[in-house]
């Protein structure tokens, strides 16, 4: 069958095909082994033009907008740059600078605890509010719009209502409400030990309806032969959720968490708008550090560690990832 | 080095220009500065020739001010304009925050003309951030009157001139009429020891619900009112080694002292309300509100309270930080006026001009001070705010009968600051790092109002640890 | 998956309260059977419950619990909080600061709302919102129809490697990029200004998402190739092919690629914030935050609802669009 870049070339060149330029005598060869002398002229008339047409626009943002980008950030992390003198090559103090930083070991601390907190919250909930989901039969639609529409609140405003929620004086909003149960008072962000699950609670609020929904998508196909069969079997309904959905899901399970491991491990938005990373830099997170060291400084921001750090946490990502794929992927086997 | 760039650059910016001039709708100066400057905001016009219209960019008011203060400005920019009829001003609304203004700095969109505390402005010169205007300001017919102590935190150590001192403050106890009232306690005697501000807050807490007493802890201002306090009880928290070098000297008697303050109004007698994260702006906002009896702060806030947070001037006040102790004194800072080093030089004359007139113009000339505080006064903005002489006591003292007839804010309720502020020694902020110093320090100061066991001593040596790091670097 | 059972084994009573009988079960493995067999096409209405399950009274019960705490469940959680957002909007400051929870007890403030859109100028940044959005979602749809369009049809001989180089960026976390970006934003090739304080700063990064490109390509080499040839055989060349026969046939994957488009251009705060500085044309999300010291309580909030409304309201309209989008239409798989 031929290939689509055959298809490709002689298609829309109706006039002369490169194909007979070719030195292979073979008729019978896989065609994308012949080497067809290719002139500029062969270029043009193989659609070598309107390729490129096509070709520009993701070429020209895609390089000057992501590929240039992230070249430039592993230069400039051994760089020292403030944009106010020219760049100077600084081989590794950067990465020691930033290493030795008394505030790391707070942030790493920090962003694991809120991975960890996102997870614990954010995980196990929406997968079990998607499969009762998936089993009511009429009231699903509604419950899906419910269920998303934290999602469609833009982030800022859904923290700055948060925020407004988490007042810690007796009349704040949550307190009130928690006063209804004789419960007191809570400084919510005033405090170094809630200031962080409160981040979380805003977070998983406002994402775990986009969780549930792709997993009522992948909920909804499974085959239902398999369920069928379970029954066939003799399965009760916690048996059929263990064993075949479960199963089914766990595909889509492993990408979730991957996910948001690393989207948690970039947090910013809550931590810089609830508290700026307070109090007293319990909020303070690895992406905090990062915005700080480039722009937090009133003079001259220090570039080269913020690319430093963010370059050191997107290794630490990648590795993380790939044992992470090699891992789902030997279990997925078994 | 720096001269091959700036050549390739204006090669580079000379060839666009020309080649450019038809498309881009503003056009680029096309004289060789005589610095190395390539981008502009000149604009000019075909027909004139030299006394060429020239646009600058300057900073107008915080964001969130009403509209009748911009309207304010606006009279001002017009009566500007008026004089000089070659110079269009363009404004554009701006709040001195430490991160906001770095990435306004990099990003090149900083105005023409901008404003930036004192602490900064060593930083800045030393960074080639700042337009030389030395020429320009000895042309100013009162260059020699400035108080030498105030000039000296917008000049570079070789003493040139690169931002005027527009403003200088002392930091003031601003508290609530109306809340002492309801606590009390007699509105006209404000407290004037530390002991006497505790029991005060104690009072207020427990006899109106709200925050007796409150602090700043975010964006830096934590740092700032830490030394402020630390001052106040005979502290330093840095020390200058005459060698070029500086030391961290955050954990001492003052700091410590002012730390221990704080924790015993939080946590024995619980007058610090419920809010330990605020900034310059949020608590302004809350002050104004109602919801905080005393604070401190920089005594021209009043200013902005009027002019963003809608403060009934009966509930204001302000006397005197309580001093205690042999060296204690009151934190003395100010604004200064700057030009940025990408402007050219007819740029920078207009700046000049600019500076002058709205900045220096009405502290030195009475009609100048008369027609501003008319317009001021006729939107209802803030005429007369207490602050304190960037020349001389007396010029500053006359400066004020001028406007006499102006003035709009309640001066008899700050008495306790205005009859005494001069009297006291005012102490300048620390000169190194002192932004970085002042962030280190913020969490020192909201560990000790979130936690109850927060070990005063082992923060600031850790504070003082992490600054030193800086300091050397 | 299932062990498998003899049919005559009894079922063990793992499953509380939900032991079958002997009957029950013969009968529900009778109906599976039956459904096996006839091979009904998948997706047919059973999940994990089957139609005999749901008849039994423990289940019936049981799900009619699940259904009320659900409902109960997801309309305070979900719906809660954006109702207590437009219940504060009309609330006067003085109130919400004291008795946050009672109804209104001095009267509804209408003036919050006016003021917010008067004072607040909250049509201004409204507008701005919108205006970004349509820009990044244009250079989006762009980008990834063109590009999408050359790696999957086109498939000129560099396709493979811009394939790779557009995959690898989906392992570069968007943190690397902060920095250098700012800087490639800052001192943009071929420009002779910044584009710091123009809507290009955003427009034009936002096309750089490798999720799209991947999005389309897959769409694409789904599309039957006979219509292709076919209209080659027409004499359709790339241009016509692209404009009259792909596009029109794509419209289910630009509609998820739109919305994914503009829910991004919604939220995003960070990136605004540091390239638009002129509050004239900064979007919501970065304006509101600024304004949060110097806005009294009241009329803020009702600024904050009025930027919450057309959102949720176009999600309320769309609903479909965005909750398929939102389930990756079941794309990724186990």
């Amino acid at each position: 069958m031929p290939t689509e870049s055959d298809l490709s070339v002689s298609a829309l060149a109706p006039g002369k095909n490169d194909a007979d330029l070719a030195p292979t005598p073979d008729p019978a060869a896989q065609p994308h082994t012949r080497r067809p002398r290719r002139t500029p002229l062969t270029w043009l008339r193989g659609g070598g033009l309107s390729n490129l047409t096509f070709a520009l626009p993701l070429l020209i943002i895609f390089g000057t907008f992501s590929w240039w980008p992230i070249m430039r950030a592993i230069v400039m992390a051994f760089q020292h740059t403030n944009l106010v003198n020219p760049a100077t090559f600084v081989g590794w103090e950067n990465f020691q600078f930033v290493l030795t930083d008394p505030l790391l070991p707070t942030a790493i601390k920090n962003t694991l605890y809120f991975a960890l907190l996102a997870l614990l919250f954010g995980y196990p909930i929406p997968l079990v509010a998607a499969v009762l989901m998936s089993e009511v039969k009429k009231l699903k639609g509604f419950f899906s719009v419910l269920a998303y529409l934290p999602v469609v609140v833009p982030p800022v405003i859904a923290v700055l209502l948060w925020k407004f929620f988490y007042d810690g004086s007796d009349t704040g909003v949550f307190n009130t409400m928690l006063g209804w149960i004789g419960l007191g008072p809570y400084p919510w962000l005033q405090s170094q030990t809630m200031a962080m699950p409160s981040l979380v609670l805003q977070a998983t609020w406002a994402g775990a309806g986009a969780t549930v929904i792709i997993y009522l998508a992948a909920l909804i196909s499974v085959p239902p032969e398999l369920y069928d069969a379970a029954d066939v079997d003799g399965a009760g309904v916690w048996r059929k959720v263990w064993h075949v959905t479960m199963p089914q899901l766990r595909g889509i399970l492993f990408i979730t968490l991957i996910l948001q491991i690393i989207g948690t491990a970039q947090v910013f938005l809550e931590p810089y708008l609830f508290t700026s990373g307070g109090p007293a830099n319990s909020t303070t997170t690895i992406l905090l550090m990062i915005y700080n060291y480039a722009f937090g400084r009133s003079v001259g921001g220090d570039y080269g560690a913020a690319t430093a750090l963010s370059v050191l946490l997107a290794i630490f990502l990648a590795i993380f990832s790939a044992v992470y794929f090699k891992l789902t992927n030997s279990w997925s086997k078994s | 080095m720096k001269s091959t760039r700036t050549y390739v650059a204006l090669a580079l910016a000379t060839v666009l220009t020309t080649s450019l001039a038809a498309c881009s709708s503003d056009s680029k100066n096309e004289e060789p500065a005589a610095s190395d400057t390539t981008t502009t905001t000149t604009d000019s016009s075909p027909t004139e020739e030299s006394d060429a219209p020239v646009t600058i960019k300057v900073v107008s008011l915080t964001p969130g001010s009403s509209d009748e203060a911009f309207a304010a400005f606006d009279e001002q920019v017009k009566a500007f304009e008026a004089k000089y009829k070659n110079i269009t001003v363009e404004s554009q609304e701006y709040e001195w925050l430490p991160d906001k203004f770095a990435a306004d700095l990099a990003g090149g969109t900083l105005p023409d003309v901008f404003q930036v505390p004192f602490t900064d402005g060593r930083g800045l010169i030393e960074n080639g951030q700042l337009a030389d205007i030395d020429a320009l300001f000895k042309e100013l017919p009162y260059a020699g009157d400035f108080n030498p102590n105030v000039l000296q935190a917008g000049q570079g150590a070789d003493g040139k001139v690169y931002a005027i001192p527009y403003s200088a403050y002392g930091v003031g106890l601003h508290y609530n009429r109306t809340l002492f009232k309801e606590a009390g306690l007699d509105p006209d005697k404000p407290p004037t020891t530390w002991d006497e501000v505790r029991a005060d807050a104690k009072a207020i807490a427990e006899k109106t619900g709200q925050a007796g007493y409150s602090m700043m802890t975010q964006g830096n201002t934590g740092g700032w009112q830490l030394t402020v306090a630390t001052y106040a009880h005979g502290g330093r928290i840095q020390v200058d080694n005459g060698d070029g070098t500086y030391t961290s000297t955050a954990n001492n008697d003052g700091t410590k002292k002012a730390l221990e303050f704080l924790k015993t109004l939080r946590w024995e007698d619980n007058s610090m309300g419920s809010n330990f994260l605020y900034d310059w702006g949020s608590i302004n906002q809350d002050f104004a509100a109602g919801k905080i009896g005393m604070y401190t702060s920089g005594n021209d806030v009043y200013t902005n309270m009027v002019m963003a947070n809608n403060i009934n001037p009966d509930d204001y006040g302000l006397t005197v930080i309580p001093l205690d102790g042999a060296d204690a004194g009151v934190l003395g800072g100010g604004n200064l006026a700057a030009v940025s080093a990408k402007a050219d030089d007819a740029v920078k004359a207009a700046a000049m001009k600019w500076i002058d007139f709205y900045y220096m113009g009405k502290q030195i000339d009475k009609d100048s001070a008369v027609a501003n505080a008319k317009i001021q006064a006729a939107s209802n903005q803030p005429v007369g705010t207490p602050a304190l002489p960037i020349f001389s006591k007396e010029l500053y003292n006359e400066s004020q009968e001028w406007i006499k007839d102006y003035i709009n804010v309640p001066l008899a309720q700050m008495t306790g600051y205005t009859d005494k502020i001069f009297d006291l020694p005012l102490i300048n902020e620390p000169t190194a790092k002192t932004q970085d110093s002042y962030a280190e320090l913020d969490p020192v100061v909201q560990a000790v109002l979130t936690d109850k066991n927060a070990n005063i001593d082992s923060l600031l040596s850790t504070a003082d640890k992490n600054i030193q790091r800086l300091l050397d670097r | 998956m299932t062990a498998t059972r003899s049919l005559d084994a009894p079922v063990t009573n793992s499953d509380a309260g939900l032991t079958l009988d002997r009957s029950q079960l013969a009968g529900q493995r009778r109906a599976a059977k039956r459904r096996i067999k006839s091979g009904q096409p998948e997706g047919t209405d059973r999940g994990i419950l089957s139609d005999s399950d749901r008849r039994r009274p423990g289940i019936r019960v049981g799900m009619g619990a699940v259904n009320v705490v659900l409902f109960v469940v997801l309309v305070i959680a979900c719906v809660g909080p954006i109702f207590l957002l437009f219940k504060f909007a009309i609330t006067p400051t003085q109130d919400i600061l004291r008795t946050p929870m009672e109804l209104f007890p001095n009267g509804i403030a209408w003036d919050n709302v006016t003021k917010a859109w008067n004072d607040v100028h909250v049509s201004r940044y409204f507008l701005n919102t919108i205006i970004m959005a349509g820009g990044s979602w244009a250079t989006q749809i762009i980008v990834a129809t063109s590009g999408g369009y050359m790696l999957s049809v086109l498939k000129p001989r560099y396709a493979k490697y811009i394939n790779g180089a557009v995959m690898a960026t989906l392992f570069v976390p968007g943190v690397v990029l902060l920095v250098p970006l700012y800087l490639t934003v800052l001192n943009p090739p071929l420009l002779s200004s910044s584009l710091i304080n123009s809507f290009w700063a955003v427009w034009l990064p936002a096309g750089a998402s490798a999720f799209n490109i991947v999005l389309m390509t897959r769409f694409f080499d789904n599309l039957p190739r006979e219509i292709f040839e076919a209209a080659r055989v027409d004499g359709a060349g790339p241009f016509r092919l692209f404009w009259s026969i792909v596009l029109p046939m794509s419209k289910p994957i630009l509609g998820v690629v739109s919305v994914f488009a503009i829910i991004a251009a919604w939220k995003d705060f960070l990136w605004p914030m540091l390239v638009l500085k002129d509050p004239n044309i900064q979007p919501l999300s970065v304006r509101l935050p600024n304004l949060e010291a110097t806005t009294d309580l009241g009329v803020f909030l009702a600024a904050l609802a009025i930027s919450t409304i057309i959102p949720i309201a176009l999600f309320l309209v769309f609903q479909r669009l965005f909750l398929s989008g939102a389930g990756l239409g079941g794309a990724v798989k186990g």
